[in-house]
């Protein structure tokens, strides 16, 4: 089993893949707290949350034959968690049909180095203040400073221009500081 | 039920199910298909687009709309009349539908939807301009009006007539003192009647044989021409010599002007 759990995830799957179902429980492993966390700040509601965990791995399970083992796993696994997240929110509230974020270009600058120390101190006030975010401005933030993935990674998660990753992420950040602002904390 | 607790059943729920067989994986070839339908359908979705789109382009200018902005605001009222903007309308509905399609695909949801719909646009006229070059819809629209078409020829005839009443076209048949006589594709001899008034956008010189299109009130079989243009040879339906073939390959060879003969 030793041997097996240093395998990546890709290896993992494509084992899954040709028939070696038992080894679905170490990705399940692997993944679960992420999926959790993921859930638990997107819906805010721990009962669903439960639920969609379980539903986000059997979808994967029922799927993973469409799984590419040359791309990244947990990108493609979170694309899944979050089709299973939308239609659990859309269950409790309508979402918009059409976003002009996704319609027009923007312009962002990718620079890495002040992004991760950017990422670095605003995670601890970014977790206490979630909950005032739109969900359209709310998961990018929760995948690119509680997730760690990067703005690629979402884009191809969310299914959106990597700039639109982008000015989603600096828009929450604004909206957050304006409420930080009235509570006297300066981000 | 602790954090421990909840790991373990959601795992043990998963693999559970799993063993039980209420959940199955599915086969590849059930991707395999369902990527081959999605890439057929926006293959067939776009052609159909092109099509379209190069029939409208086609009417519009097979009607003689073209010179209708020439005519001022009568010209202007009739050609939002002919315009067909039920195609046009249903042209844009069918992109709205190929970019949902095709927004599942990396290369379009990476990118705007604004620069997806316009490379769609682009693609979509470009080729439509191409089909525009060939003879398709010469030889669709004379099969039409020979009733040669069974399923497609009530489209053509319908779209590819003017739908202002002010509009007629046809060939000149005859010169009169004040005008001349229009022979229509309904086999109709009108009388135009030219007057000091009468606007020629495309210039005078008709003579016997031009195709022309006439804006005017008709009163009877008699026509008070308030303009009078050509119709681009081109899209002259009613002399002899057209293409007429039946072969699809033939239909998609480039169109050239027929060369007049030596007088």
């Amino acid at each position: 089993m030793s041997i097996l759990t240093s395998k990546n995830d890709e290896d993992i799957a494509k084992s899954v893949q040709s028939g070696q179902v038992d080894l679905f429980g170490i990705l399940v492993d692997r993944y679960e707290e992420k999926m959790k966390r993921y859930a638990r700040k997107f819906l805010y509601d721990t009962e669903d949350a439960q639920d969609v965990i379980q539903e986000i791995f059997l979808k994967t399970y029922e799927n993973i034959n469409s799984f590419d083992t040359k791309r990244k796993f947990s990108t493609w696994l979170y694309r899944i968690a979050h089709n299973e997240l939308i239609n659990a929110l859309k269950k409790k509230k309508t979402l918009p049909l059409f976003d002009l974020d996704k319609f027009f270009p923007h312009h962002y600058h990718d620079n890495g180095l002040s992004q991760q120390i950017d990422r670095q101190d605003t995670r601890q006030i970014i977790n206490q203040h979630l909950g005032k975010l739109e969900p359209k401005y709310r998961e990018p933030i929760i995948l690119y400073y509680l997730e760690g993935l990067s703005y690629k990674e979402i884009a191809d998660v969310l299914h959106i221009p990597v700039s639109t990753v982008g000015i989603r992420i600096k828009r929450a950040k604004e909206a957050m500081k304006t409420t930080l602002k009235k509570i006297g904390y300066n981000l | 039920m602790n954090d421990q607790n909840i790991k373990k059943s959601i795992k043990e729920i998963v693999l559970d199910k799993i063993k039980k067989g209420e959940v199955k994986m599915r086969p590849k070839a059930h991707f395999v298909l369902k990527t081959i339908l999605a890439l057929s359908g926006a293959i067939i979705l776009a052609l159909f687009v092109l099509y379209l789109i190069s029939f409208i382009a086609f009417a519009l200018r097979a009607g003689g709309m073209g010179s209708l902005p020439g005519f001022g605001s009568r010209g202007l009222s009739s050609l939002l009349v002919s315009i067909p903007w039920l195609l046009i309308l249903i042209a844009a509905l069918l992109i709205v539908a190929l970019e949902i399609l095709v927004r599942r695909f990396a290369f379009s949801y990476r990118r705007p939807i604004l620069y997806s719909v316009l490379t769609i646009i682009f693609l979509v006229f470009m080729g439509s301009f191409i089909i525009n070059k060939t003879y398709l819809h010469p030889s669709l629209f004379q099969r039409a009006q020979e009733g040669r078409l069974p399923v497609a020829g009530e489209f053509y005839r319908d779209f590819g007539m003017p739908k202002s009443r002010d509009m007629h076209r046809g060939i000149v048949s005859g010169i009169t003192d004040d005008g001349f006589y229009l022979k229509t594709p309904e086999g109709e001899t009108l009388t135009v009647v030219i007057a000091s008034e009468t606007r020629f956008p495309m210039g005078v010189g008709i003579k016997e044989g031009d195709a022309v299109m006439v804006l005017g009130g008709r009163d009877n079989n008699t026509i008070q021409a308030f303009g009078i243009s050509k119709i681009n040879d081109e899209f002259n339906f009613f002399r002899q010599g057209r293409p007429t073939t039946t072969d699809p390959r033939q239909m998609l060879m480039p169109y050239r002007m027929p060369v007049p003969p030596n007088r």
